[in-house]
């Protein structure tokens, strides 16, 4: 039997600088999971920063504990051929735990299908990547990191600590 | 000869104890599981009881699964006595049992108010499978349902009994609802949430007993105002099942005192679970956390350290979630502590609130309610846990949370909380996938 632990071998990258916020990734997301051009049910999420000035995208890291699948108490998240944290649909209930077991706000739920779900690096070709005009988002062989604590705390901390106020 | 580890309770603790075992040393060793009930998961029976799941869902490590990992089971069996000395369990049916290792996690068991009539027909616990199975056969569309406690074990089933049609009314003694999973501000806006869906809510009564009434219940009230009602459902509480280890030996206190390695004061003895007093990794005290997530934390670090290894566990988090009609309410960590400073935002205009508390700039408890059609709130659930978790310093982020309650995204990834969490694992190793545990059959 094939032994499901390792890491994935090619993960997101994220490279918040060149993302312009068009959220191209989120609409291939969704339609590459749910067959709908639906950014409410895309499981990368571009976010605002430095007052709608600068965007970046955010996923799942695919970390080495799998805390959603750890947590899940029927074994609905298992690990599949890209190396992703995956749910299985069939055996979901819906009951969230995985939700509040993820803590890195990366697990959604479906209120139409009562399931969980999450990013599963679309089995080994990852929508979003293919979507991105200006390759924030790359799909490589490097190990998964904090992408964007730099770019936050650049582009957020002048606005929070008032330095940004002369400039008005 | 092989390690024998004897594992008593086959619940998520246990179960994820024999797991982990066998991924850590295959199948070199012998295990022995005691259970009074097949292995199942009582975190999906709301959904059993709905009907969107069948009864073979529910079951975890089926017959075939415990086979394949080579178990020697004694289902439908209580342990009786527990001789450390000896090294030895003795079973209901008189078996006594040898090992060198033992795992205790016996779980808990629903009580019921102490009132006459409580024991009566017609009124029901949930909790168990079976007592799952008397709760279906008795709610139909229409049937008046009426749940005497407002905890956690109601608000998990609510959904399902209203789903199936039938009128919920929900009586609690304590002044207000879900006393240990929210705060007043928070209970508040779940009360006016169910009674907007329908649901008759009374708080501050206490039933003093419940009475046959032609075929219907009759349930009394100190403050007098009976209610009439088809079934009645008792959820008022769980109690430890240790009562059994009473003269062992054992240290017990609120539940089996265990170290870091949860180890009980008898070295080859450990506790996992509802019946495990462990550290709760916030406050650094011990604490039972009668809650999934401990029970399946604590099988793990327990089968690894059965196995060998010397896994130390960092404590467990207080971590709870119940949706409400399409309302989601969750908890983290410390978020009762009265003298952590408080930051909360609540919304006027839709069932939304916040309140994060902390030591310093370092989150320590946090309470979120928001409707789970909104994808922020369970991304922020889960944010939330990462802060309370990893309690990063926030430093400037922090003010951001104070201006700003409801946008915790920029202040996660601000105070590098994902850098802070992504070496952090249970076993010291990356997870593996349920159904992959390595066996030779």
């Amino acid at each position: 039997m094939a032994i499901l632990t390792a890491l994935p071998t090619r993960v997101l990258k994220l490279h918040p600088t060149r993302c312009t916020g068009c959220l191209r990734c989120e609409i291939a997301c969704s339609y590459a999971q749910t067959g709908t051009f639906q950014p409410a049910k895309s499981v990368i999420r571009v976010s605002p920063f430095e007052g709608h000035t600068s965007y970046a995208p955010y996923t799942c890291t695919q970390c080495a504990e799998g805390w959603c699948m750890t947590a899940c108490p029927v074994g609905a998240i298992t690990i599949n051929a890209a190396g992703a944290k995956d749910v299985v649909d069939d055996k979901c209930v819906g009951c969230k735990l995985c939700t509040i077991a993820c803590p890195y706000g990366t697990m959604f739920y479906d209120t139409d299908t009562r399931k969980a779900f999450k990013c599963n690096l679309c089995g080994g070709d990852p929508a979003c990547a293919d979507a991105c005009p200006t390759a924030a988002i790359t799909y490589e062989d490097v190990a998964t990191a904090d992408w964007l604590a730099d770019f936050a705390n650049e582009r957020g901390l002048p606005l929070l600590s008032g330095a940004m106020d002369g400039a008005r | 000869m092989p390690a024998r580890h004897l594992i008593i309770g086959g619940g998520t603790a246990g179960i994820n104890a024999i797991r982990t075992i066998r991924e850590e040393e295959g199948d070199k060793s012998q295990i022995t599981l005691v259970s009074a009930e097949r292995p199942y998961s009582r975190m999906v029976l709301p959904y059993y009881l709905d009907r969107s799941i069948s009864e073979s869902h529910v079951f975890t490590a089926t017959a075939s699964v415990l086979a394949g990992w080579q178990v020697v089971t004694h289902l439908g069996r209580r342990a009786t006595t527990l001789d450390v000395k000896a090294n030895t369990c003795t079973i209901d049916d008189g078996t006594t049992i040898e090992y060198d290792d033992c795992l205790i996690a016996t779980g808990s068991s629903a009580v019921r108010a102490p009132v006459p009539g409580a024991d009566g027909s017609g009124v029901h616990s949930f909790w168990t499978m079976e007592q799952a199975r008397g709760v279906i056969a008795q709610v139909q569309p229409g049937t008046h349902v009426v749940m005497v406690g407002a905890g956690f074990i109601s608000f998990t089933i609510l959904n399902s009994i209203l789903a199936l049609g039938a009128k919920l009314t929900i009586v609690e003694i304590a002044p207000r609802i879900l006393p240990r999973m929210v705060d007043d501000t928070g209970a508040q806006l779940v009360q006016q949430w169910l009674e907007k869906h329908g649901v008759t809510v009374r708080t501050g009564s206490a039933v003093t007993a419940v009475e046959d009434a032609r075929g219907k219940k009759r349930l009394r009230f100190k403050s007098g105002g009976d209610i009439v009602a088809d079934v009645v459902i008792m959820a008022t509480g769980i109690r430890t099942n240790l009562e059994w280890l009473k003269d062992s030996g054992v240290k017990i206190n609120r539940g089996i005192v265990v170290d870091d390695q949860l180890r009980s004061n008898v070295q080859n003895v450990y506790a996992a679970g509802d019946v495990a007093e462990g550290k709760d990794m916030v406050t650094g005290e011990g604490a039972v956390h009668a809650i999934e997530p401990t029970a399946q934390e604590h099988g793990r670090v327990v089968g690894a350290n059965m196995a060998g290894k010397s896994v130390r566990y960092r404590g467990s988090l207080l971590a709870n979630i119940v949706e409400v009609c399409h309302l989601d309410c969750a908890s983290f960590g410390a978020w009762e502590d009265a003298k952590a400073q408080a930051i909360s935002g609540l919304r006027k205009d839709r069932p939304a609130y916040r309140k994060f508390l902390f030591q310093g700039d370092r989150m320590t408890g946090a309470i979120i309610l928001g409707p789970s059609s909104d994808i922020w709130t369970t991304n922020d659930v889960g944010m939330l846990k990462g802060l309370v978790q990893s309690r990063v310093a926030l430093g400037p982020w922090k003010t951001h949370l104070e201006k700003n309650p409801f946008d915790i995204k920029p202040a996660y990834i601000g105070a590098r909380a994902t850098g802070t969490l992504l070496p952090e694992t249970v076993l010291g190793r990356p997870s593996k996938a349920p159904g992959d545990t390595p066996v030779a059959v």
